[in-house]
């Protein structure tokens, strides 16, 4: 029997536009993936040998980095957050397109390009710091993980960044968004070594996603 | 009083057994492979005079070494992150005069200032070979299949050779696909992430389908033929392709041109190795070259493999037998007994216990019993 290939999939955002794209390629989970009261987290697929992960979208990253998912689709926003040298990210899906932006209370006065030093709360540390950086300002991050938009209301940091899909939610907390740093969509990814190793399974699996993206 | 910490440094561990033994069969079996195809062991300290090993450093490297001031000259020393410059510097001043082809084999403990999450060892073991003088394609070949026979005599199975072009972006970008240096790096990073859709982006679709031309090695090849219709890698890719020839069979080849992992000085030939049993790399090699005493380069090739996670994933750790002596046991039977392959741990006193100490049999008259 094959060797198990294991498929990592996000939870929330990118789920619901990936499994079609599964599906076009032959890939099918079992019932009990759709079932949302079911708390397995891997499940069998059609396919004997490949089985599907459900985990976070910054797991996904890690998992298959570490090559314990050989494949799995994640945002750029977290390849580019972690900058694993063992992620390779072959195929733009086009899917769960976003953005990453600053933003800030709409009624504060201080604007970026006349400080130094900026406190800001995010789940993207490195790619804040680095975006700043290369602006040659210092970023203090605090390291949030979710509603961001609570942040500057309540006096953690003056500065979010975050995802922004259509913008209400920073409209909602009275915020605006200041700068873009990064266009997000979702991206296949394939571990260094497993697509070396098992190129014979793998690149095939990779090209079908690749046509598929193309036909978007 | 504060209670004294016996913890490593991060990135730093012990070898305990079983691994520590594993490790050196491998390293043994390694070596008198190389020895065997006429590579003469050379073994180069440990540190150095920081500038001598910076000088024949390329890229980024020459920034991530150890360094430390040497309170007898007052000098920056550096610990060595790779042996393969060292081997250029012997290779370069005290072999020198001796004829070429050189070919000298190492292995010892390298320290990388920096280590990641996928990989947190800072301290690790490298063995490998260079052939210097040439970096011929059957010199490149011969470097290949050493390799692949290395490994095989260590009893690592599962061989996947990937061959790459180290300096491909380079060739392009003076020629079809025009680039800055700012702009090759961009490129760099995108393909280093085989990110097609950061590529998009910063509007080199040029290089896409180098992307796509990866993987199994003659579909990949067929691919990259495609792509390069003014034959400019021509004569590079037949040298490839007559290299992965001279060792089909014997391991399963991948091809995948932008590869760069590890690649900052090769030139038109680079290849890493693969193994079932550890998602990573073992090894790697190429073509490049050498810097001698008057600045001329001279060309080599060679390969290094870096085979610790192999081993503390439990690759060699075999449970071989220990036989307990009694005391006041024959020491001549001990003798051929060991001199059968057996191992043998000798009781010091009545109260030791067979069990305790890892024996499976135990020496009963003149034979080994189990226990």
């Amino acid at each position: 029997m094959a060797e198990p290939l294991i498929f990592a999939i996000p939870k929330g955002r990118i789920l619901d536009d990936a499994l079609p794209l599964l599906q076009q390629v032959g890939i099918v989970p079992e019932d009990g993936f759709f079932d949302k009261s079911n708390r397995s987290l891997k499940f069998a697929t059609n396919q004997d040998h490949v089985w599907i992960i459900r985990v976070r979208a910054f797991d996904v990253a890690t998992f298959v980095a570490h090559g314990a998912a050989q494949i799995g689709i994640v945002g750029s926003d977290v390849i580019e957050e972690f900058d694993y040298s063992e992620l390779y990210a072959p195929v733009d899906l086009g899917i769960g397109r976003c953005r990453l932006s600053v933003a800030q209370p709409k009624d504060d006065a201080e604007r970026i390009g006349n400080i130094s030093h900026i406190r800001v709360a995010t789940k993207y540390p490195n790619l804040t710091s680095r975006h700043f950086e290369s602006q040659g300002i210092q970023a203090e991050c605090v390291k949030l993980n979710g509603a961001m938009e609570l942040a500057p209301s309540l006096g953690l940091s003056r500065h979010i960044v975050d995802l922004v899909e259509s913008g209400n939610t920073l409209k909602a907390n009275d915020l605006v968004e200041t700068d873009r740093i990064l266009d997000i969509s979702g991206r296949l990814v394939v571990n260094r070594a497993a697509y070396k190793m098992r190129s014979a399974e793998l690149t095939p699996m990779v090209q079908k996603f690749r046509e598929l993206a193309e036909r978007i | 009083m504060q209670k004294l910490s016996n913890l490593l440094p991060e990135g730093f561990h012990d070898s305990l057994p079983p691994h520590a033994e594993a490790a050196s069969r491998l390293q043994r079996d390694v070596l008198d492979t190389l020895a065997s195809h006429g590579y003469a062991r050379v073994s180069p300290p440990l540190a150095e005079y920081e500038d001598v090993l910076a000088n024949r450093m390329t890229g980024s490297a020459k920034s991530d070494l150890m360094r430390f001031v040497d309170p007898i000259s007052q000098r920056t020393l550096a610990l060595r992150p790779d042996i393969t410059m060292q081997i250029g510097r012997i290779a370069a001043t005290s072999l020198a005069g001796q004829a070429r082809p050189l070919r000298l084999s190492y292995s010892g403990q390298v320290l990388k200032l920096r280590s990641g999450q996928l990989r947190p060892e800072r301290s690790r073991l490298q063995i490998g070979a260079e052939l210097i003088g040439t970096d011929s394609v059957i010199a490149a070949s011969e470097i290949v299949f050493v390799a692949i026979e290395a490994l095989e005599q260590a009893g690592v199975s599962g061989i996947t050779v990937d061959f790459t072009m180290p300096d491909l972006i380079d060739i392009l970008a003076a020629g079809p696909l025009p680039l800055n240096q700012a702009q090759i790096a961009e490129v760099r990073a995108e393909l280093d992430m085989k990110d097609a859709g950061g590529l998009a982006e910063i509007g080199a679709t040029g290089f896409l389908p180098l992307i796509e031309a990866t993987g199994p090695f003659h579909k990949a090849m067929e691919k990259l033929r495609n792509f390069d219709s003014e034959g400019l890698l021509a004569s590079r890719l037949d040298g490839i392709a007559e290299i992965a020839a001279s060792i089909a069979g014997q391991a399963n080849l991948t091809l995948d041109p932008t590869e760069r992992h590890g690649f900052e000085y090769q030139s038109w030939f680079g290849f890493t190795l693969f193994a079932e049993g550890f998602v990573g790399a073992l090894g790697r090699g190429g073509s490049y070259e050498i810097m001698d005493a008057q600045g001329q380069p001279e060309s080599a090739v060679g390969f290094s493999l870096y085979p610790s996670p192999l081993i503390d994933a439990g690759f060699g750790a075999k449970a071989k037998e220990l036989v307990f002596l009694p005391l006041g046991h024959d020491s001549t039977i001990s003798k051929k007994l060991r001199s059968d392959g057996w191992r043998t741990a000798a009781a010091l006193s009545d109260k030791d216990d067979a069990k305790a100490m890892g024996c499976t049999h135990i020496l009963n008259g003149d034979k080994p019993e189990k226990l």
